[in-house]
């Protein structure tokens, strides 16, 4: 080993000027990602522009900078409170369902046996398929002509119920959709955190006799709570932005029941064809969500270095 | 938690069963829909037992329907193919730009870094229809309504951000003096990437694709709005047959089965990283 | 000839600057041991060697090459991590084949050098095995052979016996001089364990605060420490140290537990400063009986050390002094013996000034 062939005692390479490439490294290899950013941001401010312009793509010649006209015509619109409270409703409903039922499910699994696992897999099914598609399976279980579930609630006396074609149940039809499809989908967080937490609390509890209510309550409830928070925020967000199901399932209607924030939109833009009150009523649904996905990242990246350690 | 009477044991059991009823029965009912013929289907009241058919399928995948009221012509195959192709090449284009760009994130910290990070992070929650309209009025002029690789370059928008969070965790998470100790072997930072940093973070960049994959092919808006009957898949494709062939339920709960049936069994193949995937990272499967 | 050499080395980190203005060198065969307790900036000291940091000023040279800005791959030099940084999805095999096949080297010659180091390294027969299946001593050995296998000219070992336990951690110690001697590359070892460091080292670089306060032979280090804090680090139990005066009437002395100890005139030059006396545990000695211009002190406690005990002694002022004693001495003291008396040599004694903490030579005139 002391006779040391001049081959493999010297450097692979010989050295050289290697500071520039350094330094442009990475940024040479996020340039796509950057791309896609301006390729988000450029749309985004296009956006913020037309909010304030009177453009109707059928009236190209009426083109005109307004300013916020086209907000304060909202605040004596009777279609864009109706937006609002149904987004708002919409929203609040199917997350407090999901929550408190994905909450219970998730508690129901915590033990880790095979059976709870093969469960909860199969759970994730109706969080895989596509909301759109989610929404035909429910329309064509809902038909009153051989749907199932016009079928089976006949059975309970009421016989002509009309699901989403009735002004008075089309939010009930929509919602458990959306609760079909998403309630997965805080079962899976919840559960990941149920059974994340420390033992040590539980089993001082049981030690002590801890009644079971308290100790959900007091203990498990508490220390869930970044989960929950974090999750809600999470399902808030897409809530309050819903169009696949709603549009999937009536297009808005039946009249305005289900004009939700980007149901109406686009049917401004596409129907209406007016570009400046499609884009001013979508910078009013960014505001909020900007608002509400602020104190979410908040949450997330706190679940997140404790998950990963400090990023 | 040891002493769990048997009256619960039976009350859990009814409460798991019932909601494995309530969220697998509506799959069920589809897929047992796509094997009946209408006259089957319309029956009152409904019934799980039935001579099954294979003619909805056959119809499908033929493209020819023969009713009552004449022959129709139905294109789901197409709609299901450019659903495979979109997806697909999506996924493939936004793994090949995403997981260097990941990489670059969780080696090196930038200013410009951080702040694309940022900045695709808080447009996840953005509304889509927002970045879509007025990118509807640019494919206009750019001619690129109704191409793929207009809407493959839109697709970015929902798998490079996933790409990106997913990966990025991975990659952070292996420690940077084994990529140290192979340069130093005498390995240049391309052959590092390749042959240290990408087989040590396969899992994360499985898991990534596997999401942007069935993100992608479910997604319903953007194809909604930027593409045309010819190139549409199958969550658009869906509802255009529903309003078309208005009658035929058979067909539509088997346009319905084949249309979710790809990213299903993804799911369940994939499960163990859906976990991770789903909650960008929050929490660890 | 000089294999590494590195020149006014200065580091920062938006922490604050780690190295300040650090300058060494190594030659072909020798093995300079950077010495220095946690977070000092040895191991960001080692990683600038290798290439995987860049000095913000100064510059390295290998081999009279100038690396500075050289990335890591083209420098040659081998290294050992603390945490073994092995591949895990590699076979050990691979492992250490790295080098070589980054040299593309020829299989047949590839499979015989890492044989050949294996077989040195006494891991030849887990070549096949993956680095999850290795023990902590193995992982160690595969580290080693890897940084060893392409005969580099500049070896860096970054305390590579830090996680390997005690019993491995003492034969090592005795191995490794031999092994890398056979390999005559430069070697800068980096350890927080002053006794590794005087097994080891050639040299010894004590780098404190970013800046290399010591440079020298382990026994001088010892020895004739440049600075109280140095003097610390070195020695268990650790120094003695005690403030005094310096005060010349004709001779100089020093006054120390109430008695006064002569110093040589070769310190005069320190007369009249605050000054601190270091003395060894080792240089104290310890009787029972009462001896002439011995100092009575109280005997706390007995401790004992592997061969040796180390005494706790509290004098008249209630002043702490530890002494080191043999086996057969410490069986004296263990019962009940609560008065002792001591003496040492005025020899034995460094003098450091207090308000700078820097020893004070000897001035030869």
């Amino acid at each position: 080993m002391t006779t040391a062939t001049p081959q493999t005692a010297t450097a692979p390479r010989r050295p050289g000027r290697h500071r520039l490439t350094r330094r442009a490294l990475p940024y040479l290899l996020s340039l796509p990602a950057l791309l896609v950013c301006i390729g988000i941001l450029i749309p985004f401010f296009t956006a913020v522009y037309y909010s304030m312009m009177r453009y109707r793509l059928n009236l190209p010649m009426m083109k005109g900078f307004i300013w916020f006209d086209n907000y304060i015509s909202f605040l004596s619109d009777g279609a864009f409170w109706n937006t609002i409270s149904i987004s708002l409703i919409y929203a609040f409903v199917t997350v407090t369902g999901e929550l408190l039922l994905g909450l219970g499910i998730a508690l129901l699994l915590v033990r880790p046996t095979r059976l709870n696992n093969a469960v909860s897999i199969m759970l994730l099914l109706p969080l895989m398929t596509a909301p759109a598609l989610a929404a035909l399976m429910w329309k064509l279980m809902t038909n009153p002509n051989f749907g199932i579930l016009s079928y089976l609630v006949g059975l309970f006396g009421f016989t002509d119920f009309r699901w989403a074609s009735d002004p008075s149940t089309a939010l009930l039809t929509v919602v458990l959709v959306d609760v079909w499809v998403y309630t997965p989908f805080i079962m899976i967080l919840l559960l990941a955190g149920l059974r994340s937490l420390p033992k040590q609390p539980f089993e001082a509890a049981a030690l002590d006799g801890v009644p079971r209510s308290f100790v959900f309550f007091r203990i498990t409830l508490p220390m869930l709570m970044p989960y929950i928070i974090t999750a809600s925020l999470f399902r808030l967000l897409d809530s309050i932005q819903q169009f696949d199901i709603i549009y999937s399932m009536t297009q808005g209607g039946p009249g305005d029941t289900l004009m939700v924030f980007q149901v109406q939109s686009y049917l401004e833009f596409f129907q209406y064809t007016n570009v400046g009150r499609s884009a001013a009523l979508l910078i009013v649904l960014w505001a909020i969500t900007y608002a509400l996905s602020n104190l979410f990242i908040k949450h997330w990246l706190k679940l997140r270095e404790r998950a990963h350690g400090p990023a | 938690m040891n002493q769990i009477s048997t009256f619960e044991k039976i009350v859990r059991g009814v409460l798991i069963a019932l909601v494995l009823v309530f969220f697998l029965f509506p799959i069920f009912w589809i897929l047992l829909m796509s094997f009946q013929n209408n006259d089957q289907i319309l029956r009152i009241p409904p019934s799980l037992f039935f001579e099954p058919t294979l003619q909805n399928y056959l119809a499908l995948l033929t493209g020819r329907l023969e009713t009552t009221a004449g022959n129709l012509d139905i294109a789901f195959m197409r709609n299901l193919g450019n659903s495979l192709l979109l997806s697909t090449c999506s996924v493939l284009l936004s793994l090949a730009l995403g997981v260097p760009a990941a990489y670059a994130f969780a080696r090196y910290k930038f200013r410009l870094g951080e702040n694309i990070a940022f900045t695709l992070l808080s447009f996840r929650f953005a509304p889509p229809l927002l970045v879509l309209l007025p990118l509807s009025l640019f494919f206009k002029q750019l001619h690129l309504t109704d191409t793929y690789i207009g809407l493959i370059w839109v697709y970015q928008l929902i798998c490079l951000p996933l790409i990106l969070w997913i990966v990025r965790g991975y990659f952070e998470d292996i420690s940077p003096d084994i990529e140290h100790a192979y340069r130093i072997s005498g390995h240049g930072w391309w052959k590092t990437f390749r042959k240290i940093a990408i087989p040590l973070a396969r899992p994360g960049i499985a898991a990534a694709g596997l999401l942007a994959f069935i993100f992608a092919w479910n997604n319903f808006v953007f194809a909604l709005i930027l593409a045309s009957a010819a190139k549409q898949p199958v969550t658009v494709g869906a509802l255009a047959f529903v309003t078309a062939s208005g009658i035929q339920y058979g067909q539509i709960a088997a346009a319905i089965v084949l249309s979710v049936t790809p990213t299903l069994l993804l799911a369940l193949y994939a499960q163990r990283y859906l976990v991770e995937g789903l909650s960008l990272g929050a929490v660890k499967g | 000839m000089t294999s590494l050499e590195l020149r006014n080395i200065s580091k920062g980190f938006k922490s604050g600057k780690v190295l300040d203005d650090v300058s060494l060198s190594v030659k072909a065969g020798e093995i300079v041991v950077v010495f220095g307790p946690s977070g000092t900036g040895k191991t960001v000291l080692l990683r600038m060697i290798a290439g995987v940091h860049y000095p913000d000023t100064g510059s390295i040279a290998i081999d009279g090459e100038d690396v500075t800005d050289a990335s890591p791959e083209a420098r040659g030099v081998g290294m050992a991590f603390q945490n073994f940084a092995l591949f895990p999805h590699f076979s050990t095999f691979e492992n250490i084949a790295s080098p070589l096949e980054a040299r593309e080297t020829p299989a047949g010659r590839l499979k015989e050098q890492v044989g050949a180091i294996a077989r040195m390294l006494k891991i030849d027969h887990v070549l096949g095995h993956a680095p999850r299946e290795l023990s902590n001593g193995q992982k160690q050995r595969t580290a080693l052979a890897r940084a060893l296998v392409a005969q580099p000219k500049v070896l860096l070992l970054d305390d590579p016996l830090r996680n390997v336990d005690a019993k491995l951690r003492y034969e090592m110690r005795l191995e490794l001089p031999r092994l890398l001697r056979t390999f005559n590359a430069a070697v800068i070892y980096v350890t927080q364990d002053y006794k590794e460091a005087m097994a080891l080292g050639d040299y010894i670089a004590v780098l404190r605060n970013g800046r290399i306060e010591q440079w020298a032979t382990p026994m001088s280090v010892y020895r004739e420490p440049v600075s109280i804090d140095v003097a610390r680090l070195f020695g268990d139990p650790t120094i003695n140290l005690l403030s005094c005066k310096l005060t010349v009437n004709g001779t100089g002395s020093i006054t120390l537990f109430d008695r006064r100890v002569p110093i040589a005139e070769t310190y005069a030059h320190a007369a009249g400063r605050d000054l601190v006396a270091g003395l060894r545990p080792e240089h104290v000695v310890v009787s029972e009986s009462e001896a002439p211009d011995a100092i009575p002190f109280d005997l706390d406690a007995v401790m004992p050390v592997n061969v040796r005990s180390v005494l706790y002694l509290r004098g008249a002022k209630g002043e702490e002094l530890l002494a080191t004693v043999g086996e057969t001495e410490a069986a004296k003291f263990g019962r009940g013996q609560r008065k002792v008396w001591v003496r040492f040599a005025p020899s034995h004694l460094l003098l450091f000034d207090a308000a700078s903490g820097q020893r004070i030579a000897p001035q030869v005139h």
